[in-house]
């Protein structure tokens, strides 16, 4: 229902009995079949409403306002007004803690839930945070038991250290009904978002490594080959062939494929896993970085290993631009790709929505996407050996971001459906598509985000968008996509990696082995100090084991 | 009026009656006792012995300010005029008190602990492991060694401020103006500086730095490859922002120093360099070991250039002890041997910093 109507039988002075009377009528007719016309007109009005949300503010005419996200947030208010009164939160206040990155995340949100607020009559309050200070914020509040949030936006690989101690609200059936959840793409099914079988997250935002590659480089006569690498033997081959060739955009040195040789907070970490998917990640086997019954690590496997050598590799050919040893992965995202140097890249899905719409992106027009690069061969943790067959696994690196509601809700039934009904409106299916198209955050994570049509018609290059978008699905849908541990602590295990493989990187490791061993030996550090009987137990949870 | 006593200090001597006496020491140890009963009844409360539903640590908070306000009255009733001159340091000492001294000694006590953030267990003690571990941590050791360098480096820096500082002092034209040009720097803040500097000017593909240089003739100008180069970026860096710092301290002492002096050195015919070495160089020593004791200081506390810009890398070259215990603790969540790494780095400046100065006071102390 669109506000404009509700407001008009409101002025109607419709009572609220009289008017869920109505809807009863309205419901027990479709029911017998008696209103054959009805559904029909129900979904046409609802494909407008995703066609009309899409226009706001139109793609290519700017980046959204707050005015904007307010309209949106006011448009797709239908789903909470089918289960909220006018009025019924008043007196209710809520804690949000999010992010401020980019000025979305939480920028986006007030403007979404502002018109919530004034429809259901409670008040939010804002915790921004940046990306860096979040997980300190997050890890000292559960330490130290001062959760001082009711709503939290979190990523799925926190919710060992949240759900797995007690501290989230159980999702509540209906919620689950209003978001639609069965709309979410298969790898964001439970388990994740689950804890001992509990639901507790309204997902937001899908998260994977999609490879992006420069379509000028591949294809008869040109630079890089007359096909795009399909595996991780092929990358390095070519970023090899490619020393000492110019650039057919820029005319300055081509460059292969990009390796953040920096570490970025433990996000770093991911992009070396990205290589390592395909060698360690066994078809057979849903654990890669551990061994789930010792949480002995992986990492210095023969997989692994070869997934650092590989890095090792370029570094010694000269393949990298010069100071990749200082490029963390914004660096190779943002200065690099889409600024026109290297050829190849594995990301998360920023750099398609920025390609075309960002005003350093100088690749929009020759940028190709795909799902990340297989393997020739496979590691076989179970029979320690090599497997001479292709694998791939796509990366789900981080899981995406999710709203949460914490346990400080729980005792007060208002404050609780208060909490879940904001959650539950920036879940929601129609607003979810706005976010997956405009400027958010998010990547696309719904099955009904993948309808090129409602792309195309909002503005979008139809060949771009089939592209872009199909590399996001196909990684989500794959039958053997890695996926993250969500067990407590896991950015601490890169943290450290990352400080080791620096190490390697510059030289101070004596080979890939060498690196992969100090890693591995630092990771059980980490294990014994959380508790390594716990991490088994949780690290089986999260794999569904 | 009493004629007795300390006359020159206090101008009244009060008749305090022994029942003023009395009621001062009863607040005194009353707001005591209430102190140690609720901090008592609060420390049983978070332990489970006792079920009273304090939510936070306020209450004690509370019972610690009454005590405060009644100790700094007791002073006043009773001892009047000498207690009023108490009161002009005791609340800034219990201040101090509560918001150094008590966090320092809570700071030890997570120091010998094994506390990381996502252990379900919390804080446990663990004596001195905390302590081989850090023995034992070549990324400590490395930091530790790279703060030497970045030390060092303040010799270079002081010789650059005490040539500005010169120049600022001579009669050169726009004399003002330049005095406010190169104090701009220290108005940056080191954040502020790594992205424009390090990250944007020299940015080895479109930063104007590595254009001038691929102009004349460098192939491919990297400025954080190599641990040296890398290394000494950040140093100029940190030079570029503090030693107008130095500057402005050595040209004030400059200013102070008799004009008379030179022109008598000058009226003897000693040369430009005889007046420098024999006269202003000796003048200046005081002021240059402040700005080098104070630059040292700042200098050991480096950490936002490098996190911004290195992340302490190439593989650990950049590294200093604060951005390193930075990603222990706040990356890591580890805290009781962030904790451990910050004190024993605390206990290594303060220790350093005392022998220092007491060596430069030997050294400086006139012997005639």
């Amino acid at each position: 229902m669109k506000v404009e109507h509700y407001n008009a039988i409101i002025r109607a002075q419709l009572s609220r009995r009289k008017m869920l009377k109505g809807a009863a009528s309205v419901g027990a007719l479709a029911a017998m079949g008696g209103m054959a016309g009805v559904p029909s007109a129900l979904a046409d009005s609802h494909g407008n409403l995703r066609a009309e949300i899409l226009k706001i503010p139109g793609v290519g005419k700017g980046s959204p306002t707050d005015a904007d996200w307010q309209k949106v947030g006011e448009m797709t208010l239908g789903p909470t007004k089918e289960r909220v009164a006018e009025g019924e939160f008043e007196g209710v206040e809520l804690t949000f803690m999010g992010l401020n990155n980019q000025n979305l995340h939480n920028f986006l949100f007030r403007g979404f839930l502002k018109p919530w607020e004034a429809y259901t009559g409670a008040k939010i309050n804002w915790v921004d945070l940046a990306q860096a200070d979040y997980n300190p914020r997050l890890q000292q509040a559960i330490a130290t038991g001062t959760v001082d949030f009711d709503i939290i936006e979190m990523g799925a690989p926190f919710e060992g250290d949240t759900a797995g101690k007690g501290l989230l609200d159980e999702m509540p059936d209906w919620v689950e009904e209003q978001i639609e959840a069965d709309d979410l793409v298969g790898y964001l099914q439970p388990p994740v978002g689950t804890w001992d079988g509990k639901k507790y997250r309204i997902t937001i935002d899908g998260d994977c490594h999609t490879f992006a590659y420069r379509k000028d480089y591949f294809g008869d006569g040109a630079i890089g080959g007359a096909s795009v690498p399909r595996t991780w033997q092929d990358v390095n081959a070519v970023s090899k062939a490619l020393i000492g060739k110019e650039d057919p955009l820029t005319g300055l040195p081509a460059h292969g494929y990009l390796d953040p040789l920096k570490g970025w907070g433990g996000f770093g970490f991911y992009f070396l896993e990205n290589r390592a998917a395909a060698y360690a990640k066994h078809p057979d086997d849903p654990a890669w970085l551990f061994d789930p019954e010792t949480m002995k690590p992986r990492v210095n496997n023969p997989a692994w290993v070869q997934a650092i050598q590989d890095v090792f590799d370029l570094i010694a050919a000269g393949a990298y631009p010069a100071d990749q040893i200082n490029a963390d992965p914004g660096t190779t995202g943002f200065q690099q790709f889409l600024a026109g140097t290297g050829s190849m890249l594995m990301w998360w899905g920023d750099i398609g929505s920025n390609a075309r719409t960002s005003d350093t992106s100088v690749v929009g027009d020759v940028v190709g996407f795909g799902i990340n690069p297989g393997s020739d061969r496979v590691y076989n943790s179970k029979t320690g050996a090599w497997e001479e067959t292709y694998n791939e696994a796509p990366n789900m690196a981080y899981l995406g971001w999710g709203v949460y509601v914490t346990k400080r809700v729980s005792g007060d039934a208002k404050k609780r459906k208060a909490a879940w009904s904001a959650a539950a409106h920036l879940g929601g299916k129609d607003i979810s598509l706005w976010m997956s198209a405009y400027p958010s955050g998010f990547q696309p994570y719904r099955n009904s985000h993948f309808q090129f049509d409602e792309w195309e018609a909002a503005g979008y290059d139809r060949a771009f968008i089939e592209d872009y978008l199909l590399s996001n699905a196909e990684s989500y849908n794959h039958s053997n996509a890695a996926i993250e541990p969500r067990i407590p602590g896991i950015f601490q295990y890169y943290s450290v990696a990352e400080d080791e493989l620096a190490k390697g990187y510059a030289g101070q490791y004596a080979s890939a082995q060498e690196t992969a061993d100090a890693i591995a030996a630092a990771w059980e550090k980490i294990t014994d100090q959380i508790g390594r009987e716990s991490q088994i137990a949780l690290y089986k949870a999260s794999l569904g084991m | 009026m009493s004629s007795e006593g300390d006359l020159l200090h206090v101008v009244t001597a009060d008749q305090i009656s022994d029942r003023r006496r009395r009621f001062g020491k009863t607040i005194v140890w009353g707001s005591a006792g209430l102190l140690f009963l609720v901090a008592f009844l609060q420390a049983a409360d978070h332990n489970g012995w006792l079920d009273i539903g304090f939510e936070t640590w306020r209450p004690t908070l509370y019972a610690y300010v009454l005590w405060g306000i009644c100790l700094c009255a007791a002073q006043v009733i009773e001892r009047g005029e000498h207690g009023k001159r108490t009161l002009f340091v005791l609340p800034a000492t219990l201040f101090v008190v509560s918001m150094v001294v008590f966090p320092l000694l809570f700071g030890l006590v997570i120091a010998f602990s094994d506390w990381n953030l996502s252990s379900p267990d919390g804080r446990q003690f663990n004596g001195l492991d905390n302590v081989r571990q850090m023995w034992t941590d070549p990324f400590y050791w490395n930091a530790l060694k790279n703060m030497v360098y970045y030390t060092l480096a303040i010799i270079v820096e002081y010789a650059i401020a005490f040539g500005l500082a010169l120049l600022l002092n001579a009669e050169i034209r726009a004399r003002k103006f330049f005095r406010v040009a190169f104090l701009l720097p220290l108005m940056l803040s080191p954040v502020a500086v790594s992205w424009m500097i390090g990250k944007s000017m020299l940015e080895n593909r479109f930063g104007p730095i590595a254009r001038l240089l691929r102009e004349l003739g460098v192939e491919n100008p990297s400025f954080f490859s190599t641990p040296e180069v890398a290394r000494m970026m950040i140093m100029l860096m940190d030079a570029w922002t503090y030693i107008p710092f130095m500057m402005i301290m050595i040209l004030a002492g400059l200013q102070a120093i008799p004009r008379e002096l030179n022109e008598a050195a000058e009226v003897d015919g000693a040369s430009v360099w005889r007046k420098f070495w024999e006269i202003t160089f000796p003048l200046m020593l005081p002021v240059s070991i402040t700005a080098i004791l104070i630059r040292i200081i700042f200098k050991l506390k480096l950490a936002d250039i490098i996190i911004n810009v290195t992340s302490g890398g190439p593989g650990g070259a950049t590294d200093s002890v604060t951005s390193f215990i930075f990603r222990e603790y706040r990356d890591r969540s580890n805290v009781g041997y962030g904790t451990l790494l910050a004190i024993v780095y605390l206990i290594i400046i303060a220790a350093a910093m005392t022998i220092l100065i007491k060596a430069v006071d030997r050294w400086m102390r006139p012997r005639y």
